[in-house]
């Protein structure tokens, strides 16, 4: 035991309020500072911000996939390849396509790669499937809205796209992306452990995202008109309480052995 | 403190085939608990289930404090484990990934404290390198600074001594020493070195 006796012990400086114990003096029943829920999966966020940060392969992916795919539409289609009668509503549906696709290629990877470097045992270990899961959609959420930030500009620009209600379009745009981080984060744990994932990825997040995705494209619609879509934000908000609600039921079954 | 005990009551594990080990039970309060037998025995198996990271085909873990049973986070944080499978964030360095992990827990991470966790297992001069650049006994030093990062009255070690060199094997089993004195140590090898006349053993692939 020389190595904790001799080396575990602080030496200095000492603390405020009373010296310090040992390492060998700490018990589990000491950890009376632990953070709740938010603050655990505050930590995941972070840690995944912190990796994407160093690494950047979802952030790339995302954006070379919306760069690319905006390039393609507005080429092909650009300010006026749109009939003037159908050109509201099949602008909103290519904004959505945009952005759901772009946010496929990101999304799904927040649990992959946890079971994929091995580091998914150690993080079972330490925290809870619901907190894992809170945090991973948090991140979900952000890279989302990154991706809505620089698609959106670029897409008005090209396509000659006016929103007539923008704070409606941002509330939209909110409860779309949470919907769909979400639900992407939670089938993300489900297919983490199974073979082909990315193919039972796009399988199973098809059905399940189909309801956002129309209400977002109308919702989209009525807040370009300038409107304000209570209806389809109705919804969207239904929508994404069920689906966190199902989420956090099933994480553990989802996520754990 | 009530002292903590792990109880495996009738364990059994079968991965569709003839089971690994079934009826196995045993009780551990405080000492050495040597876990053997031949490769694939099902060592570290036995020991993810007691960890709570595998699913028993039947039987049960039950850990306590005193009279009252240990769920949840309580559970979670008075079960130290490591082992071969347990990997560390490559991009992260050895104290980003310990205070992570902590976090990740809920529990507070002060930077002298990472240090000294780290400093017990002698990593502590490379705590700001990163995980990715380590040598595989630098891993398994991590390893153990993570079974011990909560200062658990249980530890669950599979091969800990696997791949350390003289000086690592020494602390290791200076640790080991000092916590089996605590509380109780689970420990699975096919080294016979490894334990020092265990308190009890568990022979798998075998009789108990």
């Amino acid at each position: 035991m020389a190595g904790l006796s001799r080396r575990g012990t602080l030496r200095s400086p000492k603390p405020p309020g009373g010296p310090r114990r040992s390492l060998r003096e700490r018990r589990p029943g000491d950890l009376k500072t632990r953070a709740g829920f938010a603050a655990r999966a505050w930590a995941i966020c972070a840690k995944d911000a912190a990796e994407e940060l160093r690494r950047r392969i979802a952030a790339v992916s995302v954006f070379f996939f919306a760069a690319a795919a905006l390039t393609l539409v507005a080429f092909a289609v650009g300010p006026f390849g749109l009939p003037q009668e159908e050109r509201a509503g099949l602008q909103a549906a290519l904004l959505w396509i945009l952005l759901f696709f772009s946010a496929a290629t990101g999304l799904p990877r927040a649990f992959v790669r946890e079971e994929e470097t091995g580091t998914a045992l150690a993080l079972r270990k330490v925290t809870s499937a619901t907190a894992v899961l809170a945090g991973k959609t948090l991140f979900n959420f952000f890279l989302f809205l990154a991706i809505a930030a620089v698609t959106i500009p670029a897409f008005a620009l090209l396509l000659g796209w006016k929103v007539a209600s923008p704070p409606a379009l941002a509330a939209v745009l909110f409860l779309g992306g949470y919907g769909l981080s979400v639900v992407s984060t939670f089938l993300s744990a489900l297919v983490a452990r199974a073979g082909q994932k990315n193919v039972l990825f796009v399988v199973v997040s098809f059905p399940l995202l189909v309801p956002l995705l129309l209400s977002a494209i109308a919702a989209t619609l009525e807040a370009a008109g300038g409107a304000t879509p209570w209806t389809p934000l109705r919804v969207m908000l239904s929508y994404d309480g069920a689906a966190t609600c199902g989420a956090y039921l099933l994480a553990r079954s989802a996520w754990e052995d | 403190m009530p002292s903590t005990t792990l109880e495996a009551l009738g364990l059994s594990k079968s991965f569709g085939g003839p089971p690994l080990f079934s009826g196995l039970s045993f009780v551990a309060e405080k000492g050495l608990i040597a876990v053997t037998g031949r490769n694939g025995s099902g060592k570290t198996t036995l020991l993810k289930i007691l960890a709570g990271l595998a699913r028993a085909s039947g039987g049960s873990v039950r850990v306590r404090r005193g009279a009252a049973e240990l769920a949840g986070r309580e559970l979670q944080m008075t079960l130290g484990w490591a082992g071969p499978d347990l990997a560390f964030y490559e991009d992260f360095t050895a104290i980003e990934n310990l205070r992570f992990f902590r976090r990740a827990a809920g529990a507070a991470s002060g930077e002298r404290e990472l240090v000294e966790r780290l400093e017990a297992v002698g990593l502590a001069p490379a705590a700001g390198q990163r995980v990715g650049e380590f040598s595989t006994g630098m891993t398994q030093r991590l390893r153990i600074a993570f079974a011990l990062l909560f200062d658990s009255p249980l530890l669950l070690l599979d091969e800990p001594l696997a791949g350390l060199d003289s000086e690592g094997r020494e602390r290791v089993l200076g640790i080991v020493a000092g916590k089996r004195r605590a509380g109780a140590v689970v420990l699975a090898s096919n080294d016979p070195r490894d334990f020092a006349s265990p308190e009890q053993e568990i022979r798998l692939g075998g009789s108990l």
